[in-house]
């Protein structure tokens, strides 16, 4: 049965006990705020523009607005009392089949999170808080599409979400070492694996061993040529990306987080580095600790800020004619408007390339590239998903840059199939591949 | 005492009671505690969204929307104005004209918002009844109060209006009055916070 069969079957198969407890998980998200928020739209509407998903098709349905709506009906229905007296005047609608339908589309299909649509609302309703407690509800009512629950599921059983097993990540990483070797012509040059004590703990997107294993080999040539006391791990706890940052099930979020508090505790290591990735990043540095109601006992900090401090502190050193192309910058969402990561990859980059270009908008107020939310994970999807990149194609291709830098897997995924659907003709790196070209003595 | 104007007090205490009410509701949801370390400051964030966050340069809905923007200032300017007269008229202080001015230039961005809302077909999409009910009273009070001003005859349909605008405020979408405060400020915390405003750049 494909996942879009499975999910309109389930959907088909509810009941009034998964609407109660869809509910339940529901109102057990909202907290002061969010209660706020679902109680403050004003309908204005000049949330539209400021999603994807809408300019590139402007259908009613792609109005962040009227996606919230959709939640905020339900809310009215079953904890207002207006919502309850009067429905028909304020809007309010119960949950049933048709409303759970709508969730699901709102939710998964139309929005990846990103949040661009809270910067831009008059009022100023964080609305992806009140998606993912939607997100949340769904699950509880078996509604969560199968693909993204999969990756989440594959985590859980396996310690990464690509299922890679402990002997072929050992393995590629004693390739990496070799080939790192060769490459700088030390026999030194280490991918340190399970070192008790080192300062950094390094962790990475699954993608790169996998697919982009000159990835992982230019970030371990800056550590290389900054001296760094670093290690990655053999066993669970390498992997830093969480999709249970987008299925929304803090449990399985918490649970994989813990497998890096684990890795942290096994390896008596300070600092906690994250690879480039943006919902890796957001899940260790801001929601980690949230999902498992305690402070970590180390700190979490991602790869820009440490290659940022390396070139501060003159640790490395780099020469921006290695890159005399012109290059533009894709912010991430999760690291740059829910992470706080604005400046340290800028530094990095203007410092490491000769024509480095901003797009516009940029920063905070980036549109996301339209992978973000899981929506990569969610297959059904996949159509709306190139049509809302639409909007990032104009940016690159406004800037006229040839290399497109992003420091986050999941963008660089979708900015490859960008690439192809909107024929970009533009190279597609990280943060870190910029650096490690740029090396000097 | 002029019933009316009792009326007005008596609306107005069910007014900020009703609100004061709801507001307690949204309270028992419970504080969010968190355990991440903070890498900027809340209380700026906070400070921002309530000053250069509001303003046209930092949102981009605004710039794209100018009309609608100045449209909305208007009117919640012309509201507060009403308001104003409506508590000058409960003082016995009269009703100045440039004041009843300011409220009917109000309440024309009134009248622009709720013809956008009717005859844009994404507005109406994402409206309901409630949406129309309340532009209609705010804008009413707006324009009544203005009137007023220049017509004191129609002081008592505006008093009559001022009481059905209190009586429905917490009902439907106008306690935003309320909402916006509380939402600006998670909406400043959750970004102060993080470190990502007030914007660096």
């Amino acid at each position: 049965m494909s996942d879009v069969d499975e999910l309109e079957t389930r959907l088909e198969a509810l009941t009034e006990a998964d609407f109660q407890r869809g509910l339940e998980v529901f109102r057990s998200k909202l907290k002061e705020a969010e209660a706020a928020f679902l109680n403050a739209c004003v309908h204005c509407g000049l949330c539209a523009e400021s999603c994807h998903y809408y300019r590139m098709d402007p259908v009613l349905e792609n109005i962040p607005a009227a996606k919230l709506e959709t939640i905020a009906a339900v809310f009215k229905r079953h904890f207002t009392t207006m919502g309850k007296v009067a429905p028909g005047l304020v809007g309010a609608r119960s949950m049933d089949k048709d409303m759970a339908r709508a969730w699901v589309d709102a939710v998964f299909g139309r929005c990846s999170l990103c949040g661009r649509c809270s910067l831009n609302c008059t009022v100023g309703i964080l609305l992806p808080r009140l998606f993912r407690a939607a997100r949340a509800a769904l699950g509880a009512m078996g509604l969560t599409p199968p693909d993204l629950q999969a990756t989440v599921d594959t985590a859980l059983k396996h310690g990464n979400n690509m299922a890679i097993t402990r002997e072929d990540w050992v393995e590629t990483v004693q390739w990496i070492e070799e080939e790192l070797q060769m490459e700088t012509g030390d026999p030194e040059a280490r991918l340190p694996l399970d070192k008790h004590g080192a300062k950094i703990l390094f962790t990475v997107n699954p993608r790169e061993p996998k697919f982009f294993p000159l990835s992982l080999q230019a970030s371990a040539k800056v550590f290389w040529a900054a001296k760094e006391d670093w290690t990655l791990t053999a066993d669970h706890g390498w992997d830093l990306t969480n999709y249970g940052l987008f299925n929304c099930k803090d449990e399985e979020a918490g649970l994989i987080t813990q497998n890096l508090v684990d890795a942290m505790a096994r390896l008596g290591c300070e600092t906690l580095v994250i690879g480039e990735c943006g919902h890796g990043f957001a899940s260790a540095r801001w929601e980690g600790e949230e999902w498992l109601k305690q402070g970590f006992p180390f700190k979490v900090m991602s790869i820009l800020e440490l290659m940022d401090e390396y070139l501060r502190d003159g640790r490395i050193k780099v020469d921006p004619a290695k890159h005399p192309k012109k290059v533009t910058l894709h912010d991430p969402c999760n690291l740059v408007r829910h992470g706080g990561i604005c400046e340290a990859q800028r530094r990095v980059l203007r410092a490491s390339a000769a024509d480095f270009v901003e797009m516009t908008p940029n920063r905070e107020h980036n549109f996301c590239c339209g992978g973000g939310g899981g929506q990569l994970a969610m297959g059904r999807y996949k159509a709306r998903r190139l049509n809302s990149g639409g909007m990032k194609a104009q940016q690159i291709r406004d800037t006229a840059a040839e290399v497109v830098v992003t420091p986050c897997h999941n963008c660089v995924d979708q900015l490859g199939e960008l690439n192809k659907e909107y024929k970009l003709k533009v190279q597609i790196k990280t943060v870190a591949e910029i650096v490690a070209d740029a090396l000097v003595p | 005492m002029n019933p009316l104007l009792a009326g007005v007090m008596l609306a107005t205490i069910w007014c900020a009671g009703a609100l004061v009410v709801l507001y307690m509701r949204t309270k028992a949801f419970g504080v969010r505690q968190l355990h991440s370390r903070p890498a900027g400051d809340a209380r700026a964030g906070v400070r921002y969204a309530f000053t250069q966050g509001m303003a046209p340069q930092a949102k981009e809905s605004v710039r794209m929307n100018p009309l609608s923007y100045l449209a909305g200032m208007l009117y919640h300017t012309g509201i507060f104005a009403g308001l104003a007269l409506l508590g000058l008229k409960l003082s016995g202080l009269g009703t100045p004209r440039v004041l009843g001015i300011v409220a009917l230039l109000g309440a024309t961005g009134g009248i622009a918002l709720l013809g956008k809302r009717m005859f844009k077909a994404h507005l109406r999409g994402i409206s309901c009844p409630d949406d129309f009910v309340s532009n209609l009273l705010a804008t009413g009070f707006a324009a009544l109060a203005g009137i007023t001003c220049f017509l004191p005859s129609f002081a008592s349909l505006w008093l009559i209006e001022t009481i059905a605008l209190l009586i429905y405020a917490p009902l439907g979408k106008i306690r935003h009055c309320l909402f916006f405060f509380p939402t600006r400020y998670h909406f400043g915390a959750f970004f102060g916070r993080r470190g990502v405003l007030p914007p660096t750049a």
